[in-house]
């Protein structure tokens, strides 16, 4: 760090040469005695020391926040000698308001003095927040010289979505083996009442259904379904993109995402996901609240990667995509390649349900509001509902959401089939 | 605040022309001064008030060619120190609108620049001092005389000024 003259200094100089130059031309001493304290103040504000050592802790109050949560911002500066002038600014990355405080602040400290500067912040979206530490700037006398530098104290702080678990999430056709909520196609032991039949050797006299040994006159049994688990792949479409940072249909898929992971593992499921997009990744189906954060944390780095290779569905291991897993894709339907993929799984027998995420609430907030815009509005909305019909006609299971409105409420206009029905296909 | 405290020294700086003579062309040149000086404290602009600044100092030098009055250095000494402090101050101002001020900022950057013009008008008087037993020394010489040497120390000083503004300081540990 060292000191660089400012350009206050020429602003000094234009006066003092104005001053000497209107005093040499009258003849007057007055304007010559003008000049001198400027002359004198861009003597002093030279500095030949070097500037002075300052120590800085910078820390902030937690590694990993929920959307819209607050977080502090704490910088301990310490002077090991006098600096009079202090200026600390800490840029703040896109996403991030202030909440409290001053990302931009101003100290002047004695010998030995230590001072802390706090600010809040308020994350307003999904995303990796990188505080790379304050620009550092020490003002020498007056302003006429500088030095500056960068605290390199790197933080990274996790911004996830605010979870909203789903009261009724589309229900899995097909289940697996292990203990679950959901209701098996499988009858065994269950609380769910599933078929009646005659009693055999062996069944349960507390399985004996009274109403229907006494309409028959024979012993008859209600059989129960099993409770089980079920794999759930979360297929994320990172093809396209629309809307301005923050707001764009990959963060509302990605919000959906987390919503429905939330969910599904909260009833003992287990939950993978795949990005599909110019990167291909994906988590295996796991569950359990490290899932969840795993599921959370590939969520956060969710994004549109430009790529003219395609890659398809078939890349996936069946470890990752079993064949028994309720997929539910999180799309825009914008881009053919994943209409391609979502209707060749359906063809191979996956149970597949897309939401479509509606691309024009985040177009909107990107354009300027006026007559011109919602017009288009409304003739991309009719197009839209034509190509998702289109979808459904071709076998597509289709749930719209506008990510305005929860997401609870666009899945309750899905409809399942029944399970006999979907068992004799 | 400091855009208040930044116009009242605008408004002492006109003062000084207007205080040696209140008549055109004087007054129109200190109306043009305010009115850049204002726009310069508004938009904390420095480079406005340089130029509102040396606007007041010709509004003065013009004053002072047509009144002809007696030098009187106490007064160019609180032009000058006037000048130094709102330059500084709207320098500040810019720096610091909208940031956090520690809590003795402000009663520091006052001190210092209380002590930068306090230096100025002591160095100040010293030279008028200086000057007047050199001027009954050279009350002899030819008048072109003392104006090309008056320039030259004046071409010296602006000169060393640059200099030692410019000059880079040597890399050290920060």
């Amino acid at each position: 760090m060292s000191w660089r003259p400012t350009a206050l200094n020429v602003s000094f100089l234009t006066l003092a040469g104005w001053a000497l130059f209107l005093g040499v031309l009258t003849g007057r001493a007055d304007l010559v005695v003008i000049a001198v304290p400027l002359i004198v103040a861009l003597v002093a504000g030279r500095r030949t020391a070097a500037p002075p050592i300052v120590q800085f802790h910078h820390t902030v109050s937690a590694d990993r926040v929920l959307q819209d949560e607050r977080l502090t911002v704490r910088v301990t500066i310490r002077a090991e000698q006098a600096a009079p002038l202090l200026e600390l600014l800490e840029p703040l990355p896109p996403g991030v308001a202030l909440e409290r405080g001053g990302h931009h602040a101003f100290f002047s400290l004695r010998a030995g003095e230590e001072v802390a500067w706090e600010f809040v912040l308020r994350c307003s979206g999904r995303q990796r927040l990188r505080l790379g530490g304050p620009h550092v700037r020490l003002w020498g006398v007056l302003g006429l010289a500088a030095a500056e530098a960068r605290v390199r104290a790197p933080r990274t702080v996790a911004v996830y979505p605010n979870l909203a678990p789903l009261t009724h999430p589309p229900r899995p056709i097909r289940t697996q083996t292990y203990v679950g909520n959901h209701v098996s196609p499988a009858q065994g032991e269950g609380i769910e009442p599933g078929d009646i039949r005659p009693f055999a050797p062996g069944d349960h006299v507390r399985h004996v259904n009274w109403r229907a040994t006494l309409r028959h006159g024979a012993l008859h049994v209600t059989q129960h379904h099993h409770e089980r688990n079920a794999d759930v792949v979360l297929l994320l479409d990172t093809l396209s993109e629309v809307g301005p940072p923050g707001a764009s249909v990959v963060d509302t898929a990605v919000r959906g995402a987390a919503d429905l992971a939330a969910t599904y593992l909260a009833r003992k499921d287990r939950v993978g996901l795949i990005e599909y997009g110019g990167q291909l990744r994906w988590v295996k189906p796991g569950s359990g609240r490290a899932q969840l954060q795993r599921l959370l944390d590939t969520l956060l780095d969710a994004s549109v990667v430009f790529t003219y290779v395609t890659r398809d569905l078939d890349l996936v291991p069946p470890r990752i995509l079993p064949p028994q897993a309720l997929v539910l894709a999180l799309s825009p339907l914008l881009d053919p390649r994943f209409v391609r993929a979502a209707s060749d799984l359906t063809a191979r027998g996956f149970d597949l349900v897309v939401i479509a995420v509606s691309p024009a609430p985040a177009a909107r907030a990107a354009l300027r509001p006026g007559p011109v815009a919602d017009l288009a509005a409304r003739l991309w909305d009719l197009e839209r509902r034509a190509e998702l019909d289109a979808h459904r006609r071709r076998g597509l299971s289709i749930v719209t959401w506008d990510g305005v409105a929860p997401l609870a409420v666009a899945l309750a206009s899905l409809r399942r089939p029944r399970l006999r029905r979907a068992l004799a296909r | 605040m400091m855009r208040l405290a930044a116009a009242v020294l605008v408004a002492g700086l006109a003062g000084f022309p207007l205080a040696v003579m209140s008549g055109a062309p004087v007054s129109w040149l200190v109306v043009l001064a305010l009115v850049v000086a204002g726009a310069g404290v508004l938009l904390l602009s420095v480079t406005l008030v340089t130029i509102a600044g040396a606007l007041a100092l010709i509004a003065y030098a013009v004053a002072l060619l047509i009144v002809r009055p007696p030098v009187d250095p106490v007064a160019a000494a609180g032009f000058g120190a006037t000048l130094v402090v709102v330059v500084a101050l709207v320098h500040f101002a810019r720096r610091a609108d909208g940031a956090v001020l520690g809590p003795a900022v402000v009663a520091t950057q006052v001190r210092q620049w209380l002590a930068i013009v306090a230096a100025g008008v002591v160095v100040a008087a010293v030279l008028t001092a200086g000057a007047t037993v050199l001027g009954a020394a050279l009350a002899g010489a030819t008048l072109p005389l003392v104006v090309v040497a008056a320039t030259l120390g004046a071409l010296l000083t602006v000169a060393g000024v640059i200099a030692l503004t410019t000059r880079e300081d040597p890399p050290s540990r920060s």
